[in-house]
């Protein structure tokens, strides 16, 4: 199941946007929809809705967020395994590898390199099998 | 569907440039897993017998691994399959990196290509779009600059497989590259790639992998992971070799715990062993004619593990491993960004061709993996070449005025230059020391180090007959990644799998060359093993860790939803082992016909250093091995009756 836009929809694209799997289709002010084979349940299209339009794969009707408040991750380097599942997990990119820390600890870190660009899906997060990230 | 694996694959004919998905059923899951076993079942069905390896009918695929993404450890590792040109039959080569996810983000498990294009093309895969583009524009480009350019037009968490110029002139040990010249390398698959005009796959995806118990997996995840973050301090870089000599000089040998080369893996990456395997007598030397005597210490000074990661500038890790083995280094001058050369390499170039000039070892290294030319066979054969230069059988007129000494490092470096163009002497060089031998005649034969045309990687099995075993009966010969007492004894998998010996904790160091039942047993149990970490994507550095510590069989049970036991795993191991000799049998390949050359047996021995006086008797051990997985024990022919049972599921 993935996220399904209803009637309320006004066409206004934000959420076409904002998709970073490109699953969503549709005309300018016109109803759009969900390519449910493309759909990732990240989430972003309900977040950003200003009509509440969208509809989660619970069935449940997503409010909009300020974006300003969406959650975002926040990385433990002392459970963090730099194991590269978190930047992979991530559907828009915007986490990278630190360089190395110090010349006594070599290891490159994660780290939100793009904050603007994260949509708070929380993938990273999720994927963790450490419990390294969490999204705040 | 959360079952750890997508379900479905791409087929591509890049002769008519149709783009098919094609679903799987669950039943092949569980009868051959993903990757390896689900390619050896596609490929089985597939290639028709006496298919040209570099012509349209062989099919190049590009698989992940079922455990891959699903929350688990060390299953970074995707694979690239199909019939190899080196040997005519079953051809496979794995690599870590992050591409291995990048497949199954895409919604696949494999992407298999038949066919040739009429032009170079790559294959582009974007949210759900999936076409074949032009690449005129980046034939003739290495590795890392093909992948630079394809990400930039991408963009986004873009990964991308190529093939550098070894690949596109067809050379018989041409890789695939990922990750800035990261090569599954082995089989020559990347002659395959450049045969079908198909310079690279560029894979833009976001799909979800899911496990069927997500918790269960993350929760088996943090128990290994304990293990892997256990890192006391360990000796310095030039006592490793002290260590490796202590192993040389007693006369009985303790049964290795993986815990221990974890740790040192931690802190070098497999640098660890590039002293004290030549030490130990697991490293050959000058073309398999030389010993610890011949590249001592000081020799191997240049390479000690300390001197490596002296220019590390950051550990790298492939996706999901919390050990990270890798570093990038950086070289002055032209490249300020490298892989840290492994112990493979640095022991090909070096030891094998008496080479000890460090700074030219990075820098093959970096000059290899751009060019997608296999860093083993390259050094191996450029050995063979030294040989033949040595005794006579080629001369400065061969060799385009090259004086191709032991340890000359410039004549070694401009001779690789050359394989890679396939200019003057290095045409003659560029597909392994097996056709250079048949090409250059006169008794060189002998002296090509090679496992069915396979160069031989760097380790002795003169000092751990499980290496030679390996080499000789395996359906992808010449490969030091699937089994030898060593590895026995580190995956400790009597401890999760019922019926097998627990070998002893020391034992004289005799015993090892007794060709008896047990290490016959050793040798199917590893190799039934390695299907099994290669149809889930795991890393054998990972399987290392012991059976208990990597809970591989617990981690599939868990993304799948099955209920398997270890015993089951191992019977479907088993089973691709007899899929793969099949395939090689259908192609017409003798399975005796991979016995290594007499010199990596020993006969006639070595008269001094680590392995002096050794032989192998290897007959009754490949007998053994065979007979062990129901082949018939003299040629190494699956029974037929068994091959048909195999083909019947899906």
């Amino acid at each position: 199941m993935s996220y399904t836009i209803t009637d309320c929809c006004n066409g206004c694209g934000a959420c076409m946007r904002l998709c970073p799997v490109d699953a969503i289709a549709g005309e300018k002010k016109e109803k759009h929809r969900i390519v449910e084979e493309l759909c990732i349940d990240c989430g972003a299209c309900g977040r950003i809705c200003p009509e509440g339009a969208v509809i989660d794969s619970d069935g449940q009707v997503c409010s909009m967020i300020k974006r300003s408040q969406w959650s975002k991750p926040r990385f433990d380097e002392k459970l963090c395994a730099s194991c590269n599942i978190c930047i992979d997990a991530c559907p828009v990119g915007c986490i990278g590898l630190s360089k190395a820390a110090s010349e006594k600890n070599p290891y490159g870190y994660p780290f939100l390199r793009d904050e603007k660009a994260c949509i708070g899906c929380g993938f990273c997060a999720d994927e963790c099998p450490v419990g390294a990230v969490a999204m705040a | 569907m959360s079952r750890g694996y997508m379900g479905k694959i791409l087929n591509i004919d890049l002769g008519t440039g149709e783009i098919s998905e094609e679903v799987m059923p669950d039943e092949i899951y569980e009868t051959y897993l993903s990757g390896m076993g689900l390619s050896a079942y596609l490929l089985n069905k597939r290639i028709p017998a006496g298919a040209d390896p570099l012509g349209p009918e062989n099919v190049l695929g590009f698989v992940s691994g079922l455990l891959t993404g699903t929350g688990s450890f060390f299953t970074g590792r995707w694979m690239v399959v199909g019939k190899s040109p080196i040997t005519s039959g079953w051809g496979d080569a794995n690599c870590g990196g992050n591409l291995s996810p990048a497949i199954k983000r895409c919604g696949y498990d494999g992407i298999f290509f038949r066919g040739i294009s009429e032009k170079p093309v790559y294959l582009s895969i974007k949210n759900g779009t999936a076409e074949l583009r032009d690449a005129g524009h980046l034939w003739g480009k290495d590795t890392v600059e093909t992948e630079e350019m394809l990400i930039k037009e991408a963009g986004g968490n873009t990964r991308v497989a190529c093939i550098g110029p070894a690949g596109e002139n067809l050379s018989r040990i041409s890789g695939v590259s990922n990750d800035k010249g990261r090569l599954a390398a082995r089989s020559g698959l990347g002659a395959v790639m450049g045969s079908k005009r198909l310079k690279a796959v560029v894979l833009s995806g976001a799909k979800r992998i899911k496990a069927k118990n997500p918790d269960i997996m993350k929760k088996l995840s943090r128990a290994c992971n304990k293990w892997v973050q256990f890192q006391p301090p360990f000796v310095s870089g030039p006592a490793t070799a002290k260590v490796g000599a202590l192993l040389r000089i007693l006369p009985t040998q303790m049964a290795q715990d993986g815990m221990l080369f974890k740790i040192i893996l931690k802190k070098w990456g497999t640098a660890c062993m590039n002293q004290m395997s030549i030490e130990m007598g697991d490293a050959p030397i000058k073309n398999w004619m030389g010993s610890n005597k011949d590249f001592g210490p000081k020799k191997s000074l240049t390479t000690n593990p300390d001197a490596i990661i002296e220019r590390e500038r950051i550990k790298y890790h492939c996706y999901s491993c919390p050990l990270g083995c890798g570093g990038i280094c950086s070289l002055n001058g032209e490249y300020p960004e490298t892989h840290k050369p492994e112990y493979e390499t640095v022991l090909a170039l070096g030891g094998l061709c008496m080479n000890e000039d460090a700074e030219s070892i990075f820098e093959l290294n970096e000059v290899l993996n751009r060019a997608g030319m296999d860093s083993i066979s390259a050094g191996s054969t450029v050995a063979f070449a030294i040989e033949c230069f040595e005794r006579g059988i080629l001369t400065k007129e061969d060799t385009d005025g090259l004086e191709l000494t032991w340890g000359n490092t410039e004549a070694i470096r401009e001779l690789i230059r050359k394989m890679i163009q396939r200019e003057g002497i290095g045409d003659l060089l560029a597909d392994g020391s097996k056709y250079a031998a048949e090409r250059i005649g006169n008794g060189s034969y002998e002296f090509a180090m090679h496992a069915g045309g396979q160069d031989l990687p760097m380790h002795d099995g003169r000092n751990d007959p499980g290496f030679v075993l390996h080499y000789s009966v395996e359906p992808t010969p010449g490969r030091h990644t699937i089994g030898a007492q060593l590895y026995y004894e580190m995956f400790q998998l009597w401890k999760t799998v019922k019926g097998l010996p627990k070998p002893s904790i020391l034992y004289h160091k005799n015993r090892k060359y007794e060709a008896d039942e047990e290490k016959a047993i050793w040798a199917a149990a590893c190799s039934k093993y390695v299907n099994v970490i290669n149809g889930a994507g795991l890393c054998l550095f990972g399987a290392f860790l012991g059976s208990k510590r990597l809970p591989l069989f617990d981690w599939l049970n868990a993304a799948t939803g099955w209920d398997k036991t270890p015993e089951e795993y191992m019977e479907i191991g088993g089973r691709i082992q007899t899929l793969r000799q099949a395939f090689n049998i259908k192609h017409g390949v003798t399975p005796k016909s991979f016995v290594v050359p007499d010199r990596a047996l020993g006969k006639e021995p070595l008269t001094e250093g680590a392995n002096k006086g050794r032989t192998i008797d290897i007959e009754p051990m490949m007998r053994n091995y065979w007979r062990l997985f129901g082949w018939d024990e003299i040629s190494g022919k699956p029974m037929e009756e068994d091959v048909e049972r195999l083909k019947i599921k899906g």
